[in-house]
């Protein structure tokens, strides 16, 4: 295995090849490396299980006030000893001179038999070279030793003194190389990196993968002949409704589906022709009384259909590729499968070619276009068109046909009042739907969430 | 969409000679939506078009033309009597003028097709009844009434004992203590009168459009039945009374004639009609080339009768078939009885050079331009709230724009700013990393009697540094990139951003927006713990 190692790390692998056991202080030393660089060195080398860290507790000593005093002036029995060097002396004398310590040597010093004493003086009795505990002393000195430094023999009558002596319990870290690091080859180059290692991941700004699908389908459309029409999505009821011969007392026309807007009502919602003949059709083919007042109320238009019909009784074309795309409204609850407010396309061909085999033709072709291959069409209802068709695709993942776009041949009922002679043949449906598909999600409200974990993440080709 | 249940088996020996799999194949295409299966039982969605698709008995009928086994029209066999008698008395024509029945005998109903012919009579009551209110219908045991009735109006006192009680009540405690009556009673409006139907003995059989008396309940030991209907117009009462003429006919039973006279009632007729339809349409519409014999084998399928005159296909409807209207109606009946799995999609090359719409490629264009600058794309609905569109952004609300009867809080006004949606979308985003940029392209609207609708523009950046000069920047890159534009800047107050570090947007001497750093109010009502400057223009009247 070739492995390739930040100069930190190489530093570390060779000066522990140098010397097995060591501290990060005695890296530091060794490699001439920061405590930082160190640190982050033996955390990757570890990662990588090239090095062993053990942590241990050392205590460790130095001198206290007392042990400092004795360190400069000698241990106090040294000092006691040294005044009778001369001679025996008088017990106020040496009171005297040794002040505090005169006490605590003099204890000693007659345990020890170092000394004779009677009620007047004091001599020596027999002098030792070295005092217990004075060899530590010297060896401590300024320092912090630990204890493996130190005979304990000689420590242990200093450490029952009085600050003589201070203990440090001091944890300590240990870094071996493990034995795989023991054949590693370090490469001679420098300034090589690890490009196997991971890297912080950046956002690409993007355009919204719903977005990606519509302009995906408008491109579709526009390729297959289309031209784009926009219209509003505040729409009166006369253009969603009664122009496709939805009758006024239709239950799709309640405020239980559709969103009406508060006191709202279209002052101008067509030329006077249209508006009578509409009338006229829906008075002759329903049976009720048409009310004008109705057909005002201005609702966010329940499918593009609307924006469709007007364009149509506006142009009247012989031969027409149209289609319009964007949102429509529903007031329904908002669940993971339904929202209130989503995309829609419809298309509509007008003239030669509207039959019903060259719709399901342009419909095979579309969904081809978004991958979709295994389709086939059903009958349905639709109050606007006759025949209606609905397109049923199959989807893999949950195993059974699902259904897609509507398609139909506009009702005589609805082109005849508007003036539109040629048969119109219209097909479309909604967009979330085919989006959800295509990025794999089962929760639609996604789509409007803005969630920036997802936009960062979901994958533009799919 | 009404949804029926039924038995595959049950189905099998109204239909006669088929497979539980051709019918399960062909249900579909007789434009019936399989919502789910389970063994025997099999829930079907129907259109409301078709309410004879209510019971098994329709959709045997149905299945029976397609599978051909039987095709052609079903012909109702209405026995002439003169037993069965409605006078209709002048007081109930401003209420609700018009009834008509059936009688009904020799049949047997089991507890399937009680339950069936109730599902029908509830599905009749939504879709062609408009909720009971142009038509609604009662199904009675025959043998408990005795004839003539009467069809008139009573006071709000009348009592009697009505379906599903045992006491006697009166009409007002119907309206205000039963579920029926609670539902419909607003039909009756506050008239003092009421509709009522009442036999020989003034025995009440029905309080139309609510409730039937409780001695004419169907049971299965019922043999013999009275079907009335009443409502607002003839035309429609009788359709749906042909709906279950039929059924009924289908199911066994023995129709025989009621005579109703008084105030422009008769007796119904329920004779089929017969249109027209030239084959041209019917070949030119499917795209197909068949030739009369065929058309006419198709349309029997449909269980319609047709003959050939020339070029012409003339067409027998029943009259339970009111959802035919004319010609192109005929087409689809002759496209389902030749099979829409028999059309073979087509695709002639277009006669038509397709366009983007100029406003579609410009926005588009934007929208890259924005990704050049790293700004993600956000989408918002344009329903949203008072609390999103104002509250939470100090905005001054002027002429809202709201919907009526909201089914979700969140979405109750249309928007007329971009902005304060994607402030929204930044406090769902606390958690993630910095910087956050984001644009929306997307229509605002305004009260402008009615409704103006506009396209604008805003954009929003958050991150530690952010500031004035940054947004100002990248607004005046993305507007001169994408549409050779140049803009100026004046200062402004305004209550979403920050006193001193506002501005209104200028093109050309006209105010088309506002950019500046997001005031700390605004940004303490969304929790949001980081510097954030945005902008918003609109395109529509100057740049797109």
């Amino acid at each position: 295995m070739s492995q390739v190692f930040h100069d930190i790390e190489k530093k570390i692998i060779i000066s522990l090849r140098a010397n097995p056991k060591q501290t990060p202080e005695m890296l530091e030393k060794s490699t001439q490396l920061s405590p930082d660089q160190i640190r982050r060195g033996i955390e990757w080398l570890k990662l990588k299980d090239l090095t062993l860290v053990t942590e241990s507790q050392t205590s460790m000593f130095s001198l206290g006030k007392n042990g400092t005093e004795s360190f400069q002036k000698g241990l106090p029995e040294r000092r006691l000893l040294n005044l009778l060097q001369n001679g025996p002396r008088k017990i106020s004398d040496l009171q005297k001179e040794l002040g505090s310590v005169f006490g605590p040597s003099m204890g000693l010093a007659r345990k020890n038999n170092w000394i004779e004493a009677n009620s007047e003086q004091i001599s020596i009795n027999k002098s030792p070279l070295d005092l217990p505990g004075e060899k530590t002393l010297k060896l401590i000195g300024n320092k912090k030793l630990s204890k493996t430094e130190i005979d304990f023999n000689d420590l242990s009558g200093l450490l029952s003194r009085p600050d003589f002596i201070v203990e440090d319990i001091i944890k300590t870290k240990e870094i071996t190389l493990s034995d795989s690091a023991k054949d590693i080859e370090l490469s001679d180059s420098t300034g090589d990196i690890d490009v196997e290692a991971k890297v912080p991941e950046v956002f690409v700004a993007r355009t919204h993968p719903l977005k990606d699908t519509l302009d995906e389908i408008r491109e579709i459309f526009v390729t297959l002949g289309f031209s784009e029409i926009l219209g509003n999505m505040t729409q009166s009821s006369f253009w969603n409704f009664d122009a496709l011969f939805t009758p006024q007392d239709h239950p799709a026309r309640e405020l239980q589906d559709t969103f009406y807007l508060d006191k709202m009502s279209a002052k101008k919602i067509g030329t006077s022709e249209q508006i009578r003949k509409v009338s006229e059709s829906h008075k002759k083919n329903w049976r009720y009384q048409w009310d004008i007042n109705e057909a005002r109320k201005m609702v966010l238009r329940t499918h593009t259909t609307s924006v469709t019909i007007k364009h149509l009784a506006e142009t009247k074309p012989d031969e027409a590729r149209i289609f319009s795309l964007g949102r429509v409204f529903r007031n329904e609850k908002v669940s993971y499968k339904h929202l209130v407010e989503f995309n829609q396309v419809e298309g509509v061909v007008v003239g030669k070619d509207a039959s019903l085999r060259n719709l399901m033709g342009i419909q095979r072709e579309f969904y081809k276009r978004i991958g979709i291959t295994k389709i086939k069409f059903w009958p349905t209802f639709f109050p606007y068109t006759e025949p209606s068709l609905q397109t049923m695709v199959y989807n893999e993942k949950l195993g059974k046909w699902i259904e897609l776009f509507g398609m139909g041949i506009f009702r005589p009922e609805v082109t005849r009042p508007l003036g539109i002679t040629k048969p119109v043949l219209a097909w479309g449906g909604g967009i979330e739907r085919i989006a959800m598909l295509k990025y794999d999600l089962n929760d639609v409200r996604e789509f409007y969430n803005n969630n920036l974990g997802w936009l960062r993440s979901a994958t533009k080709c799919q | 969409m009404p949804v029926v249940e039924l038995s595959y088996t049950r189905l099998q020996k109204l239909v006669g000679k088929v497979t539980k799999k051709q019918i399960s194949d062909s249900l579909p295409f007789l434009g019936l939506d399989i919502e789910s299966e389970n063994k025997d039982s099999v829930r079907i969605e129907y259109s409301p078009n078709r309410p004879d698709y209510s019971t098994d008995f329709g959709i045997a009928l149905g299945l029976q033309g397609l599978l051909g086994v039987k095709t052609g029209i079903i012909k109702l066999n209405i026995k002439k009597s003169n037993k069965y008698l409605i006078s209709v008395k002048p007081a109930v024509t401003k209420i609700r003028p018009f009834v008509t029945g059936i009688v009904a005998k020799n049949g047997t109903v089991d507890d399937k097709t009680i339950k069936q012919l109730m599902a029908m009579q509830e599905d009749l009551h939504f879709g062609i009844g408009r909720k009971r209110k142009k038509s609604s219908i009662g199904i009675h045991d025959l043998d408990k009434i005795q004839f003539p009735l009467v069809y008139t109006t009573t006071n709000r006192n009348h009592k009697f004992i009505p379906l599903n009680s045992e006491k006697e009540i009166t009409v007002s405690e119907i309206l205000s203590t039963t579920d029926v009556g609670k539902d419909y009673g607003s039909l009756l409006g506050q008239s003092s009168q009421v509709p009522i139907i009442l036999d020989k003995n003034q025995n009440t059989v029905s309080f139309p459009p609510i409730i039937n008396a409780a001695i004419t309940t169907v049971t299965t030991k019922t043999r013999n039945l009275f079907v009335e209907v009443t409502g607002l117009n003839k035309d429609d009462a009788e359709d749906m009374l042909s709906v279950v003429a039929t059924i009924l006919q289908t199911a066994g039973f023995t129709l025989e004639s009621v005579n109703i006279s008084g105030m422009k009632n008769s007796s119904p007729k329920l004779e089929s009609k017969k249109i027209s339809v030239n084959s041209s349409l019917i070949n030119q519409s499917l795209g197909l080339n068949l030739n009369s014999s065929k058309i006419i084998s198709s349309l029997k399928k449909s269980r319609l009768d047709a003959i050939s005159k020339g070029t012409n296909i003339i067409c027998t409807i029943p009259s339970y078939r009111f959802d035919i209207f004319g010609p192109m109606d005929l087409v689809e009946e002759v496209a389902l009885g030749y099979g829409i799995h028999n059309l073979e999609p087509t695709l002639s090359p277009s006669q038509t050079i397709g366009n983007t719409n100029p406003v579609s490629v410009k926005l588009k264009s934007l929208d890259q331009t924005m990704i050049g600058l790293g700004y993600l794309e956000a989408l918002n609905s344009s329903l949203t709230s008072k609390r999103i569109l104002y509250e939470m952004t100090n905005r001054i609300p002027s002429k809202i724009i709201s919907v009526l009867d909201s089914k979700s809080q969140e979405h109750t006004i249309l928007r007329d700013s971009i902005l304060p949606g994607l402030l929204e979308n930044l406090s769902r985003n606390i958690h993630e990393s910095y910087p956050q940029k984001m644009f929306e392209t997307g229509t605002v609207f305004q009260y402008d009697d009615p409704i103006s609708e506009k396209i604008n523009f805003s954009g929003i950046s958050a991150h530690k540094d952010a500031n004035f000069t940054e947004i100002k920047s990248m607004l005046q890159s993305a507007l001169k990139i994408g549409f050779g534009i140049k803009i100026e800047t004046k200062t402004v107050i305004h209550p979403t951003f920050e006193d001193g570090h506002c501005a209104t947007v200028i093109l050309n001497g006209k105010t088309i927006g506002l950019i500046g750093k997001i005031n700390s109010k605004t940004i303490e009502n969304y929790k949001i713990r980081i510097p954030v400057v945005g902008f918003e223009v609109s395109l529509s009247d100057s740049i797109l």
